[in-house]
């Protein structure tokens, strides 16, 4: 009784007295039985929950030697993320359960303010493990960003809407990117217009390509399983900015060499329709514009040439030479009805012949 | 007592000069002096940005322009601080004459700051390194000295306030927060172009048109 | 005739006179320069929109009389604050008042109406997004829709956050009003010209870049981007100043014998919130500002062809946005801490440990922006130190997780709608909080950037910390405003449907996100199969509308018919609550006392404050009870 009296004393005193705590019954003993079920259950759930994330289809497949490092990271993470949420859940809900006012009851809970001891080593014990996962992270950085001397070298120029893949060495220019499977392939990534991102989800890497000639950035990626896959820009480019994708194939290493030389062997011959294809591939119309009379983005080129359109101020044009001219260099000037301001100004980017022969290209789809 | 200092606790935060108690006008005042540092605290931040800008995208380099020039508009806005020390010191002297003679010195010369960077200096950069338009380094060089004067302008504008009710007598040697605070202002004013005069026209190689 | 006097009818009026004039000053200026006027027409004259814009806030700001006092002081004149009962009854709230308790009910308000504009923003979206394909909207439309939803959102937090620390703070801690009542009024009607300019984009034919705004796109996308950099430039200058208000009422208005370490949490929360605002936001408005005159005056800082560099308006900009996520969810950590307690009926485990990791996130804050950037193709070497600098916010975070578990630990807990809110507030951002570190590896992140997984990541940590807390705030303080309380039963149907549907939602996000869904696309390929969840995701963005409809009901209903609650309803020993509901005029009679601490519920005979303090001795020229006391 005397050691109450002077916790009551102590406590209607406490800022004359210049303290903070009094001296009162410690309520770990009472909590024990508590604590313990709430580990259990702790225990318990963080299995579950590591369970589920470890087998549910989280990740795309892993197709590059870059994925497996990052995902062996991935899954470090979920098994904190599995743990730290089952401790606070359990924590909270056990609480709300056992804790509960039930009805009525006026009695506050159990007083005490704080325990520094503990503080400490919740800050302590998070700040050793976040220290610990920058650490790995940096390894695992270093793993994905290793080079190697016998790398692919690839010029990836990205554009508003699409992609065009360039091999320096070889001479050969694609819309699609082909990989070999099992050898690194260093990808020089550079952009034509704003920023694009690459990213093959099945590699998991990703990176910006920048405007400016000083401005290349690269990325490196051993695909380790042949297939298909494709390229999405990952990084807001305007307009059509959801379709811009290209195809992305790994085949074999022979295989690969094969096409090379097959796409060697196709450039620079042929006539002027010929010609105006491939530009239109390579250039990315035909990421908006349709050659088979379906509606994309931009008009289908299907027969284009020598009818009339209305644009959106009523009026009525003929399309011809003269009309296509404009609308490849000054494309928001006239804007056929139905359709968006947004295709980027070629102006520049194409030489007088080879406007010509993206007009013939599209004359000839009647 | 109790009931006015009540009162006072009430409306003692009354930001207009009416107030006859000297401790709440104290008190008032040393309110606004927190709110004034934290206001150049917030605008010192935008010029760091302005100045990290001119070494992220210039490095080494810096515009050709006139040193003479430059170093003649320095002179003037550094003068200009004295002269609006001075003006302040002699308000707290009850002064009121030679408040005014000073307060229109630093009006004159910071206006002869503007003048010379704005109607001198823009276009004879204007014919080394080009418009705000030729390259990254001319629009750098617009912008950082575009900001600064538009902050010279308003400090103007509030000098001219202040020598207008000092006209009228608004000032005493123990309430002239105004004048306190215009000064400050223009203090730091003066202290960013301190940083600006040297990162534009001293450090780095020159580069003329194009870069 | 009352709305002839309402001061914001005048400020619209002004606005659009105000935009004329701008308008014409840039015609008049090119006919005396012999140019045509107008170049093309008024919708793409970037200059004749900019300066138009400019003017018609300043107008705004005229017209609603915010700035009449300072041109009568600045003229010499007097201008004494007016006191006593304000006799405009409801209309007050529709002009000029110094009263910090009605502007933070206009914050308030502004917040909620400019959150419906926004959510409306993300329905539409999400409507499109249903189904793969395009169906209802074109992609320009659509991309300006995700940038509007975004900064409207961001928008209405801003507002959201000023309206808890200005209806909050000066009653916590013993403040008639805050210490610079005019600039409090400035700050808060500056956010309707700058809401309504950010809207207007649409009218000029939007932006499509996104509310992240990175050029070179925003440098050649659709005029409306102009609007939207003014909009946020001006939302941006009242966030400085309301900061800067909030400093100087905690550093010099606190009650006698409110130490810092006396002062509530929330206080702590917006202390530290406020330090931020006051500083990183000029980054973002120079940021913006640069972009502004890359198109206005054909400037370079961005365009690598003339020397300019991408990578620094990113620098610029994170450096503001990313601490901004720490202004927007501060606060409604220092909600949640600030109403465990009461509804623990115990006292806040480690209130020092809670206060000084809000400081710490502030502080911390600042120096992890790069994170945004890791695959941004900036300077390689700062994606190491960066990762290392943003897995250390998650130590004083944590350390409020651990400490809000022990303050429910062996509490008498209950369950009004306040605290359920406060409950799903905790559980939200500790999801949003888990999702961070995979964010912030360097490695992960090259997976995850700009995936549907940061979209997830980021609509956990605003739901969590600020959404709840701020329907919790709501839900508790609207008694203090009223006199009235809010339906339970109204609430209680809003959280469980608000919820359930909340974490399906970000759910599925996480999990296209991760599967390989990129952010801020219109269509997404079938192949992917990705139609169900995405279906899934609208139907949850729908019931959380309608949820926060059932909000707006009881919000309305009870304002007019709730239960009358005019007493401590809580049970809080918060200073407010001492005093009856709705507050009085000028808060409290006389200066209160501050003699316990905030939080030692369970406590017999403790107080926190005493209302009616003995007269101190009288001390000529140093009237001690006026000063805040310094340190503790």
């Amino acid at each position: 009784m005397a050691a109450s009296a002077k916790v009551v004393y102590c406590l209607k005193n406490r800022h004359k007295l210049q303290i903070r705590a009094c001296p009162q019954e410690r309520g770990v003993m009472k909590y024990l039985r508590h604590f313990l079920n709430v580990s259990v259950l702790v225990i318990i759930t963080t299995f579950i929950v590591s369970l589920l994330l470890e087998f549910l289809p989280l990740l795309p497949q892993q197709a590059s030697v870059e994925a497996i490092s990052i995902d062996t990271m991935f899954s470090m993470h979920f098994r904190v993320i599995s743990f730290l949420f089952a401790l606070i859940v359990v924590f909270m809900l056990y609480s709300l359960v056992v804790f509960r006012n039930r009805g009525g009851e006026t009695d506050p809970g159990d007083h005490f303010e704080g325990n520094t001891g503990l503080e400490i080593f919740w800050t302590i014990v998070p700040l050793i493990i976040v220290i610990y996962f920058a650490f790995i992270g940096a390894q695992s950085l270093a793993d994905v960003t290793r080079t190697e001397p016998d790398a692919l070298e690839v010029d990836v120029i990205a554009f508003q809407w699409s992609w065009s893949f360039e091999y320096p060495a070889y001479g050969v220019t694609s819309t699609t990117l082909y990989l070999p499977k099992d050898r690194q392939t260093v990808l020089n990534l550079t952009s034509r217009d704003v920023i694009h991102s690459f990213w093959v989800p099945e590699f998991r890497v990703k990176q910006d390509a920048l405007p400016g000639k000083d401005f290349v950035r690269q990325l490196r990626i051993t695909p380790i399983k042949t297939g298909d896959y494709m390229v999405r820009c990952a990084e807001l480019c305007g307009g059509a900015h959801a379709y811009m994708n290209s195809p992305v194939v790994v085949v074999e290493p022979e295989e690969f060499e094969i096409w090379l030389i097959s796409q060697q062997n196709a450039g620079e011959t042929g006539d002027s329709v010929t010609r105006g294809k491939a530009l239109a591939e390579t250039m990315g119309c035909l990421s908006c514009h349709s050659t088979d009379g379906t509606t994309l983005v931009g008009p289908t080129w299907k027969n284009m040439y020598g009818h009339e359109v209305t644009l959106i101020d009523g009026t009525r044009v003929m399309v011809d030479e003269l009309y296509l001219r404009r609308a490849i260099l000054q494309p928001n000037d006239e804007i056929v009805e139905g359709f968006q301001p947004i295709m980027p100004s070629y102006e520049g980017l194409l030489t007088e012949e080879q406007i010509a022969d993206l007009i013939a290209y599209m004359k000839s789809l009647e | 007592m109790a009931t006015s200092s009540a009162s006072l606790h009430r409306h003692g935060h009354v930001g207009g000069v009416i107030e006859d108690d000297h401790a709440a006008y104290q008190r008032m005042v040393r309110m606004l002096r927190i709110g004034l540092w934290l206001f150049i605290i917030s605008d010192g931040f935008m010029f760091t940005g302005l100045f990290v800008s001119r070494f992220y995208l210039l490095g080494g380099t810096r515009p050709e322009l006139s040193q003479a020039l430059g170093l003649i508009v320095t002179s003037v806005l550094l003068a200009s601080s004295f002269y609006m020390n001075r003006a302040e010191t002699l308000i707290e002297h009850g002064d009121r004459e030679g408040f005014l003679r000073c307060t229109l010195i630093t009006i004159g010369l910071g206006l002869g700051f503007f003048v010379g960077v704005v109607f001198l200096e823009w276009p004879l950069a204007a014919s080394h390194i080009g418009g705000p338009a030729a390259s990254a380094m001319s629009s750098v060089f617009f912008m950082m000295t575009g900001m600064h004067a538009f902050h010279v302008i308003t400090g103007i504008l509030f000098l001219l306030v202040i020598y207008f009710n000092g006209r009228r007598g608004r000032y005493t040697p123990q309430r002239h927060w105004m004048v306190e605070a215009c000064a400050n202002y223009w203090h730091f004013v003066d202290v960013v172009w301190i940083f600006f005069y040297p990162a534009l026209y001293l450090i780095g190689t020159p580069v003329a048109l194009g870069h | 005739m009352k709305v002839l006097k309402l001061g914001i009818l005048w400020g619209l009026i002004a606005q659009c006179a105000g935009s004329i004039i701008g308008a014409s000053l840039v015609m008049f200026i090119r006919i005396l320069m012999g140019r045509a006027p107008i170049v093309n027409s008024w919708r793409v004259d970037e200059p004749l929109m900019v300066v138009g814009g400019l003017f018609g806030a300043i107008g705004f700001m005229y017209g609603v009389g915010a700035l009449s006092d300072w041109i009568k002081i600045m003229r010499g004149r007097e201008a004494p604050l007016p006191h006593g009962h304000d006799p405009r009854g409801w209309s007050r709230y529709f002009g000029v008042s110094y009263d910090h308790k009605v502007i933070g009910v206009q914050y308030g308000i502004t917040a909620v109406g400019v959150f419906l504009l926004a959510g409306l923003f993300a329905l539409v979206m999400r409507t499109e997004l249903a189904r793969s394909g395009l169906h209802i909207l074109r992609l320009d439309n659509f991309n300006t829709l995700i940038g509007l939803h975004g900064i409207m959102m961001i928008a209405s937090i801003l507002i959201g956050v000023a309206a808890l620390m200005n209806y909050l703070v000066p009653m916590m801690i013993g403040a008639t009003d805050m210490a610079f009542p005019r600039l409090n009024a400035f700050a808060f009607w500056l956010n309707i010209p700058g809401a309504l300019l950010v809207t207007s984009s649409m009218f000029f034919g939007g932006f499509e870049t996104g509310w992240t705004g990175y050029p070179p796109l925003s440098a050649h996308t659709f005029p409306g981007v102009q609007m939207f950099f003014l909009g946020v430039y001006i939302i941006g200058l009242s966030s400085i100043l309301g900061a800067l208000n909030i400093i100087a009422t905690v550093l010099c208005m606190r009650a006698p014998g409110m130490t810092l370490f006396r002062m509530p949490i929330f206080v702590w929360a917006s202390l530290s919130t406020s330090l931020i605002s006051l500083t990183a936001t000029q980054l973002i408005g120079l940021s913006f500002q640069l972009v502004m005159f890359e198109r206005l005056f054909g400037m370079n800082f961005f365009n690598p062809d003339k020397g300019g560099n991408v990578i620094l308006f990113q620098h610029l900009f994170w450096f503001y946005s990313h601490p901004a996520v720490y202004i927007f969810v501060l606060p409604g950590l220092g909600i949640i801490s600030e109403l465990l307690p009461v509804f623990s009926r115990k006292p806040l485990f480690g209130y020092r440990w809670i206060a000084m990791s809000s400081l710490a996130i502030a502080l911390v804050g600042f120096l992890v922006w790069a994170h945004h950037m890791f695959a941004a193709g900036m300077e390689e070497y700062l994606r190491v130190p960066f990762m290392y600098s943003t897995m250390l916010v998650a130590v004083p975070t944590g350390v409020k997780f651990f400490s809000w578990m022990a303050t429910l630990w062996g509490g008498k807990i209950e369950t009004p709608t306040p605290m359920l809110f406060v409950l799903g507030g905790i559980t939200v951002f500790l999801f949003g909080g888990l999702t961070g570190p995979p964010l912030g590896t360097v490695s992960t992140d090259l997976h995850l950037h700009d995936s549907y997984f940061v979209v997830g990541h980021f609509h956990n940590t605003m739901f969590g910390g600020f959404v709840y807390p701020f329907f919790a705030a709501i839900y508790y303080w609207f008694p203090k405003i009223t006199g009235r309380r809010m339906s339970e039963t109204m609430g209680w149907l809003h959280f469980w449907l608000m919820t359930p549907a909340f974490w399906l939602m970000t759910g599925g996000m996480f999990w296209v996100g991760l599967r390989g869904m990129r952010r801020r696309i219109a269509d997404y390929d079938p192949a992917l199969g990705f139609d169900t969840i995405h279906l899934l995701v609208t139907l949850s963005a729908f019931l959380i509308a309608i949820s926060v409809l059932i909000f707006l009901g009881n919000l309305i209903y009870s304002a007019f018919f709730g239960e009358e609650a005019k007493g401590n309803l809580w049970a809080s020993r918060s200073p407010e609550w001492q005093v009856p509901s709705p507050m009085p005029e000028h808060n409290y009679d006389e200066p209160f006392v501050v003699t316990g601490e905030p939080y030692d519920y369970g406590l017999p005979g403790s107080v926190y404050i005493d209302l009616h303090p003995r007269p101190p001795e009288p001390v000529r020229g140093q009237p001690p009870q006026l000063e805040p006391a310094t340190g503790d």
